[in-house]
């Protein structure tokens, strides 16, 4: 007789005390101080716990942190291109449900886990997520937002905002804003075309137990979900190293990033403040911003009070795209 | 008891994936070796393969739904054609790399441009230095035979490799010919289950594919080279031990057709080698001594067997169906493998070989015989007078 697949049940965190001490992203590992990507990695990897295979596609999670012979993951552990996370981990998956239905493995199904940047997710990971996303695999995406391609030297993604300066968009005479496009929405994408995926939540590294308990959340859901989380990259923003959790706490209270949880078509929001202070306070913390005159600044700010009328859900924005003024 | 049916290549690759007990299957439609899924998503659907099928969204996600399969410790089966083969390249130094044996079945098709669905080599030839075994069919019963033994080949402690096993588009995919399909217990008994000694098992964790310094490469690319070296015997048992348990006759390298007096012979692997045994034959009744030798695996290249068989000739013709612009020879790929092979034979043969069936274009008959006109001749002269010749449209 095929044996019915046992998925897993993790319970809530109540508070910081009830997260486990145990680490499973061991130290070791060569991020840059102040390491947004990899406070998150951390705090998922809490989340998850040790019954959990995670997936790392070409990227700063990977090349800075998995050296041959001293890698620091206590779970399983796979390196993916960086355009294949999705379909890795939906093989993976599948070899599970045939593995248990077989008897051949005798546990429940492991959390599998693919920890991609954005470019890995939303850019050229976006046609495999998809697939993943489409085809209902249980298994939990989860995009760790620096907002770059990081790891090659920040060049601009399309989760890079408006206005900042990376390696391939500097400002000049001719662009004077540097980046000139506004972001991707990442969780749109997911939510939009994907019947089969029941929960997506951002989260902010600001919020640990907020994350924690999203990303346990997302793993107890049979079938795909979707976590993007804000994970600021001082190397790549031009902020002082230790200003990691501020500068994320910061986007929050300037609706730079909005925590939210779309739950079955139904949306509930976290941590939003009472009254939101302006961006250009977020963007002058930031180097990369640096530039910018206060009319782009203007435009920024327009472009969030657009966006927070229904965050996470499409409104028209008053902004022009490049080819349209 | 084996039973006989009459298929074609595509369902015969089908049988033998299902004799094979594959777990994982990753499919994505383009001609010709959609036949395959097609096959095997009727086998699934029917309940006569208990097997998860998963609709890749291109090749590149094909390869890597397979290869992440297999890194869990399913054995993965997986296929494509032409561009798709090319357009999964990023995906195979990965699969090969983390040593995970899963399958890729080809059925060979010409590359864009000029876009058509004949068989060409060229596809999967340009993958053929990934790391992946790599060997073509003749005939559907060899692809029936050539799926569970590239398993058993792949999956062996001493090899742990992914393997492209290839047919003919066409010519063998969707030309039907007896096939006697043996006994699942007999397979059962010739091919154990998948043992990934490393799975993905949060049971006993390890890290797959982490980054090395520049100074540890050599070692690493050494072990890779190293499970090349060790498959040619792995194959010789394989083959040995396929014959007898379902009482076929392969050579584990090379097919010889009429050479044991030949003065010269063609050189080919796949499909071609049907109307070259034709050749043979009318050149024969003509008094001309040609023979034919079909390479049966192209990675590992069988080095020593190509030598000690091909100095037994004067003159030595390679067929080349796929492309090596600008190479050495300034045609195709096969000749620069058999005159290395022969570099430090003494008095080699003179080898020239014969740009055929491109675009999948019919090897016709005619054409044997006007490359026979020029391997004779190279065989009274002991060398040849071009390396490469353009059948049909250069003077022989
Ligand atoms: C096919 C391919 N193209 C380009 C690269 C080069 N590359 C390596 S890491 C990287 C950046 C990844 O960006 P992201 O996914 O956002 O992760 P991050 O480095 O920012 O953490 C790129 C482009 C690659 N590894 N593979
Ligand atoms: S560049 Fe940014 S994401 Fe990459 S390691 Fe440094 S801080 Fe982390
Ligand atoms: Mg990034």
């Amino acid at each position: 007789m095929a044996k019915a697949v046992e998925t897993q049940n993790l319970e809530m965190a109540k508070s910081a005390r009830r997260v486990p001490q145990e680490e499973w992203y061991l130290p070791g590992h060569r991020t840059c101080q102040g390491c947004g990507p990899a406070l998150t990695y951390k705090l998922v990897s809490k989340a998850t716990g040790g019954d959990s295979i995670f997936l790392g596609p070409t990227g700063c999670m990977y090349v800075a942190n998995t050296s041959y012979l001293c890698s620091p993951w206590a779970y399983p552990w796979m390196h993916t291109q960086i355009t294949n996370a999705g379909a890795v981990a939906s093989g993976i998956e599948a070899a599970y449900q045939v593995l248990i239905r077989k008897g051949k493995y005798k546990g429940k199904l492991p959390n599998i886990v693919c920890m991609a940047g954005d470019g890995g997710s939303i850019d050229i990971g976006l046609q495999a997520m998809s697939g993943m996303m489409y085809r209902g695999h249980d298994a939990l995406f989860i995009m760790y937002d620096n907002e770059s391609y990081a790891n090659t030297g920040i060049q601009t993604s399309p989760a890079t905002p408006y206005g900042a300066n990376t390696t391939f968009t500097p400002p000049g005479k001719a662009i004077p804003e540097g980046k000139v496009l506004f972001p991707k929405d990442a969780c749109q994408l997911v939510i939009g075309g994907h019947p089969a995926v029941h929960y997506v939540a951002t989260a902010s590294l600001a919020y640990p137990v907020d994350l924690i308990n999203k990303v346990r959340k997302a793993l107890n859901y049979k079938g795909p979900t979707f976590v993007h989380i804000h994970s600021p990259c001082p190397k790549g923003w031009l902020f002082d190293a230790k200003k990691t959790v501020e500068v994320a706490k910061l986007a929050i209270e300037t609706g730079m990033w909005v925590n939210y949880e779309w739950e079955n078509g139904e949306y509930t929001y976290q941590h939003t403040p009472k009254e939101y202070k302006p961006v250009a306070g977020y963007m002058k913390g930031q180097q990369r911003f640096a530039h910018l005159t206060d009319a782009h600044i203007a435009k920024m700010q327009a472009f969030i009070d657009a966006k927070l009328k229904a965050p996470g859900i499409p409104v028209a924005l008053p902004v022009q795209g490049p080819r349209e003024s | 008891m084996a039973k006989e049916m009459f298929l074609a290549g595509c369902s015969s690759a089908a049988y033998g994936a299902m004799l094979s007990r594959v777990e994982v299957i990753s499919s994505y439609p383009i001609r010709p070796y959609t036949g395959i899924m097609m096959e095997l998503s009727k086998l699934v659907a029917n309940g006569e393969l208990d097997a998860e099928f998963v609709h890749g969204e291109g090749e590149h996600a094909q390869v890597s739904i397979a290869y992440g399969a297999s890194a869990a410790g399913a054995r993965a089966y997986t296929g494509s054609s032409g561009v798709g083969v090319t357009y999964a390249m990023e995906c195979y130094s990965p699969a090969a790399g983390g040593r995970l044996p899963c399958q890729m079945a080809i059925a060979d098709r010409a590359l864009d441009p000029p876009g058509d669905f004949g068989s060409e080599h060229t596809d999967v030839m340009s993958a053929r230095d990934q790391g992946w075994i790599m060997g073509w069919a003749a005939d559907p019963q060899e692809v029936l035979d050539n799926t569970i033994m590239y398993f058993k080949i792949g999956e062996d402690a001493r090899v742990l490799l992914p393997q492209f096993c290839c047919q003919d588009g066409y010519f063998v995919s969707h030309i039907p010919g007896k096939v006697s399909i043996p006994d699942q217990k007999a397979v059962d008994e010739y091919l154990p289950p998948f043992n990934n000694p490393h799975p993905l098992d949060p049971t006993k964790p390890v890290s797959h594919g982490p980054q090395i310094f520049p100074d540890q490469g050599p070692a690493i690319d050494l072990q890779r080279a190293q499970a090349f070296i060790d498959t040619p015997k792995v194959i010789e048992e394989a083959v040995a031990d396929f014959n007898k348990q379902f009482g076929r006759n392969y050579d584990p390298f090379l097919e010889e057709y009429m050479t044991d007096d030949a003065e010269f012979v063609f050189f080919l692997q796949g499909g071609h080698a049907r109307t070259a045994r034709f050749a043979v034959n009318h050149l024969r009744e003509k008094g001309v001594k040609a023979g034919m030798v079909r390479l049966r695996f192209m990675r590992p290249f069988p080095t020593e067997a190509v030598a000690e068989s091909l100095s037994k000739f004067k003159a030595v013709g390679t067929i080349e169906t796929s492309t090596s612009y600008g190479g050495a020879m300034k045609g195709g790929n096969l000749i620069h493998e058999v005159r290395s092979a022969l570099y430090d034979v003494p008095n080699p043969p003179p080898v020239t070989s014969f740009m055929a069936g491109l675009g999948g274009e019919v090897v016709s008959l005619e054409e044997f015989y006007s490359m026979a006109k020029v391997l004779t001749q190279a065989a009274k002269d002991g060398k040849v007078d071009q390396y490469v010749y353009w059948v049909n449209f250069d003077k022989v």
